[in-house]
């Protein structure tokens, strides 16, 4: 199904579960794979998102069984073995995760067996078996939160009403993923929630055990989630809703809020005034600079997501004209394709913009170079700058892979964020 | 005479070993006595693979596509180079930056059951129809090799069908070496078989090859350019920054040579046998001692040892006194060092430069090569420790906390942790090498070293994630033998 593809964003399906697990406080993964695939796919998705990198154990860090030839022949079961006594004697970890590379799938290492003889004795040692050519860092989010589902989250735990779960924010493969899941647990926060965002505030492996305690899980993206999502409704009977794309300033931010509120069936009092409260804040910044930054007829290359997101903010709140919008992750299914176009079209005054559906890089180009109508800002990633170099037009890093700039905590989405992303439009040009 | 056809295998190199904990005394000893044998790790983390090296030599390449026969997470490490290509052109003043185009044909589920020939040739169609590129560099990958598809028949049919276009199929499976400097040799064995191909050119009497890895920066290059200039050399800068013009042209210089130690020498050996090009093959030119050797090694390979003392001379004069000044900064201070074969070697020559003390050192592999530098640093400190290990983050703070050296030289993530002061050698954007590079590197060490704050207060807050008993224990528990 992998589609072959010039200048690709993001690695194998092995990167996006190394993703996750990097975001995770103190669990170790362990690789059943070639020597150079630890580092590769932290460099494929951590590597490329704002040069921050999981501070436990990343790239060379990761315990590793690097197969060589003699394992690729005689199989590697001892290696990976030996490998998990190594980790589990020197790391420090709650637990260890067992993942095979494309070398171990290929010659069919069982890896299950191997890792049995540790939970055995005790140990959290869990198989994922699932090699890297099996796909791409998305459905790595999607395979991880299954394992997780399956093999570690707890079933008879004290129901919590007032616990949400948030879900669709994949780490590292978003740069901005620390900042949107911080903004995010701000404003629930003050509805009187308590938010798992699993990757922040050094939550670990308890706080996903016990997730199971949520009132709900809300789903922030248009179509990821959807098979884990089900299958956690059916093992612990917790609901979900879906978001259907990245909230960036008040509008969205605000339906996001109401969203949650119905869901829960909150204080609407409570809920209105977070609301008005947070508004307020927003708009009292932007009446401070109006006709500042000047009027823009763009293009946004992202993920779904952050697509909706940023089209639908600089559209609906900020009054610049959409042209194009390229989602350059792959995406199957039409259904998906659908709800993404909807949300980006269904916009409140702006004319809708085209919409494309392109992860290949020459396709991408190809697309912002034919554009009929004019473009004069273009929001992508690192990838893109080239095209808008090209074009001599306005240029936004906002989106993955960048390598041009550090992040940590910075976001675009929510209320605040919203205003970190007005800063960076103005270009006194 | 030509030796035996060599695999691009770096372990297939004799007395080469790649796993060991020793000290600088012991190592010597047991190289002479011929008792290092190929050992092993029962417990190892991560390693870099040798596709990455393949890869990261030749994307700069400016009229060619890179196709990664792999599926997309082979391409991830790519990532390296391409922002060394992309500051690389800021750096020459490219105003219009531009992106490698790498294409990877992505081997899923269907391939590794039905092969993955047809993805490949689809690849190869792109590239043609997009670029039509002078050379389509394909890469193998442990997926490709371990399914059985032949890279090297598809790529002499997919020349027949594109004949403006040169295939060149590079053997870089990550699992063929745990060395990942046998990928620039892959690179280089391919370079040879499918663009020079034996063929003599005319001969251009003051060009000499300069072999160049991804990770040397703007400024450096140019410091050797300066320095090769000097003694009447024109310079072929190769693979960096270069074109299919300039690698076709590599047969036509009167002499090699390379700004690593693990770049390119065997290729130069090769070009010896197959061209008659001399070559010198020394260290890396980073610290006075070490850019000496290398100025003399191409100096007296071009004839010019008498001009080359000369400068030598002069560029001492110019820059004794300043690195006089750094010395009362840092000498006495105990370090430790960990880097690649080419910089933990010509590191540990610099901080004699500033009459430092070397405690402990990690390199990748032992060989003739490291029996002369180590021999060399016998000499000049006491006993120190050697770990042969290409990175092992967990055997490098079991030693430091150990050890607990004055600074850390190398990749810094580690031993910052552990709130040593740290610094590296390994800039690919700002200088390092020859004699201007070493008062760069010179006062980072030195104001690194006087102002620690940072990593002090780091270790304060964060902690490493391996257990307090391992720091108890013997570091080279897992090697075996």
């Amino acid at each position: 199904m992998s589609q072959i593809m010039e200048n690709p964003k993001g690695g194998c399906v092995l990167a996006g579960i190394n993703a996750v697990l990097g975001a995770i406080d103190r669990v170790c993964p362990v690789y059943h794979s070639g020597p150079g695939c630890c580092m590769q796919t932290t460099a494929a998705d951590q590597g490329q998102s704002g040069h921050k990198n999981s501070c436990f154990v990343s790239s060379v860090s990761i315990p590793s069984s690097n197969m060589l030839e003699k394992e690729v022949v005689f199989g590697g079961t001892d290696k990976l073995r030996s490998t998990i006594k190594g980790a589990i004697d020197i790391i420090d970890a709650d637990a260890y995760f067992v993942l095979t590379g494309c070398t171990a799938g290929i010659i069919g290492d069982d890896i299950v067996s191997v890792t049995e003889e540790f939970t055995q004795e005790g140990y959290k040692v869990y198989p994922i078996e699932t090699p890297g050519f099996a796909g791409d860092s998305n459905l790595g989010y999607e395979i991880i939160w299954n394992t997780l589902i399956d093999k570690v989250i707890k079933k008879d735990v004290q129901k919590d009403d007032r616990l949400v779960n948030i879900f669709g924010i994949v780490p590292y493969h978003d740069p901005f993923w620390s900042g949107t899941l911080e903004e995010i647990e701000r404003i629930l926060t003050q509805l009187g929630l308590r938010v798992n965002t699993f990757f922040t505030k050094h939550q670990g492996i308890k706080d996903i055990e016990n997730c199971s305690a949520a009132a709900l899980n809300i789903i922030i993206n248009p179509w990821l989630f959807k098979g884990p999502a089900k299958r956690f409704e059916d093992k612990f009977g917790v609901k979900s809703i879906r978001v259907p794309g990245l909230f960036v300033g008040a509008t969205d931010t605000t339906a996001f809020v109401r969203q949650v509120s119905d869901a829960l069936d909150l204080d609407r009092e409570l809920t209105e005034s977070v609301i008005k409260k947070e508004e307020d804040y927003v708009y009292s910044y932007l009446a401070q600079a109006i006709g500042v930054v000047s009027w823009k007829r763009y293009a946004v290359v992202a993920d779904a997501s952050n697509a909706v997101g940023i089209t639908r903010y600089l559209a609906n709140d900020f009054s610049f004209t959409p042209v194009l919008v390229i989602i350059s992750e792959p995406i199957f299914r039409p259904e998906d394709k659908k709800r993404i176009i909807n949300e980006i079209s269904r916009l409140e005054y702006a004319r809708p913009p085209k919409v494309i559906f392109a992860t290949d890089q020459y396709e991408i180009n190809e697309a912002i170079r034919n554009e009929e109508e004019e473009i004069t800002l273009l929001i992508g990633s690192s990838n893109e700058r080239e095209v808008a170099l090209e074009k001599d037009i306005q240029f936004i890093l906002g989106a993955f892979p960048v390598n041009e700039r550090l992040i940590f905590n910075r976001t675009y989405a929510g209320y605040r964020g919203s205003l970190t992303f007005t800063e960076d439009l103005y270009d006194n040009l | 005479m030509a030796s035996k056809q060599y695999s691009g295998v770096r372990e297939s190199h004799p007395g080469r070993v790649n796993d060991l904990g020793t000290t600088g005394r012991e190592v010597k000893e047991n190289y002479e006595k011929g008792c290092l044998k190929r050992a092993d790790r029962t417990f190892a983390q991560g390693l870099q693979c040798q596709q990455i090296n393949s890869m990261a030599a030749l994307m700069s390449l400016e009229d060619s596509v890179f196709i990664s026969h792999s599926p997309q997470g082979c391409v991830g490490c790519a990532i390296m180079a391409v922002d060394m290509y992309r500051v690389g052109q800021a750096h020459r003043g490219i105003k219009n930056i531009k992106n490698p185009r790498i294409i990877v044909t992505n081997i899923d589920q269907k391939s590794v059951v039905f092969g993955g020939e047809n993805k490949l040739r689809e690849a190869v169609k792109k590239a043609v129809d997009r670029y039509n590129p002078k050379i389509a560099f394909i890469y193998a990958s442990c997926a490709s090799g371990i399914i059985g598809d032949d890279i090297d028949a598809i790529a002499a049919d997919l020349g027949y069908e594109y004949p403006d276009t040169l295939m060149v199929p590079i053997h870089c499976e990550g699992f063929k070496s745990k060395i990942c400097a046998s990928g620039f040799d892959a690179a280089f064995i391919a370079i040879n078989k499918y663009i020079l191909k034996k063929e003599k050119v005319p001969k251009e009497d003051d060009l000499v090859n300069l072999f160049a890895p991804t990770t040397v920066s703007y400024a450096d290059q140019k410091e050797m350019e300066r320095m090769l200039s000097l003694i009447g050399a024109r310079v072929n800068y190769i693979p960096f920054y270069s074109s299919l013009d300039k690698i076709k042209k590599i047969p036509a210089a009167k002499a090699s040579t390379s700004i690593c130690k693990v770049f390119a020498d065997e290729f130069m050996k090769t070009l010896w046998e197959d061209y008659g090009i001399p070559y010198s093959h020394t260290v890396m030119p980073i610290g006075i001692r070490n850019t000496d050797i290398w100025y003399r090694g191409i100096a007296k390979v071009l004839g010019k040892e008498a001009e080359v003392e000369e400068i030598i001379k002069k560029e001492h004069e110019r820059i004794e006194p300043l690195v006089q000044k750094l010395r009362e900064r840092l000498s006495g201070k105990r370090v430790f060092i960990c880097g690649g074969t080419g910089r933990s070697f010509a590191a540990a020559a610099l901080i004699d430069d500033f009459g430092m003390e070397l405690v402990g050192l990690e390199t990748p592999t032992y060989d003739e090569d490291a029996q002369v530098d180590i021999e060399y640093l016998n000499g000049i400190h006491k006993d120190f420790v050697v770990d042969i290990a290409n990175m092992q983050p967990f055997e490098q703070v079991n030693l430091i906390k150990r050890l607990q050296p004055d600074a850390f030289i190398g990749v810094p993530e580690w031993a910052a942790k552990l709130g040593i002061p740290t610094t590296h050698v390994l800039d690919g954007k700002r200088p390092t090498m020859g004699y201007d590079g070493l008062l760069f590197l010179g006062n980072k060490i030195a104001d690194q070293l006087q102002n620690p704050g940072f990593n002090k207060k780091l270790a304060e807050h964060v902690r490493l994630p391996y257990k307090d008993s391992w720091y108890e224990e013997d570091p080279f528990k897992y090697i075996t033998r």
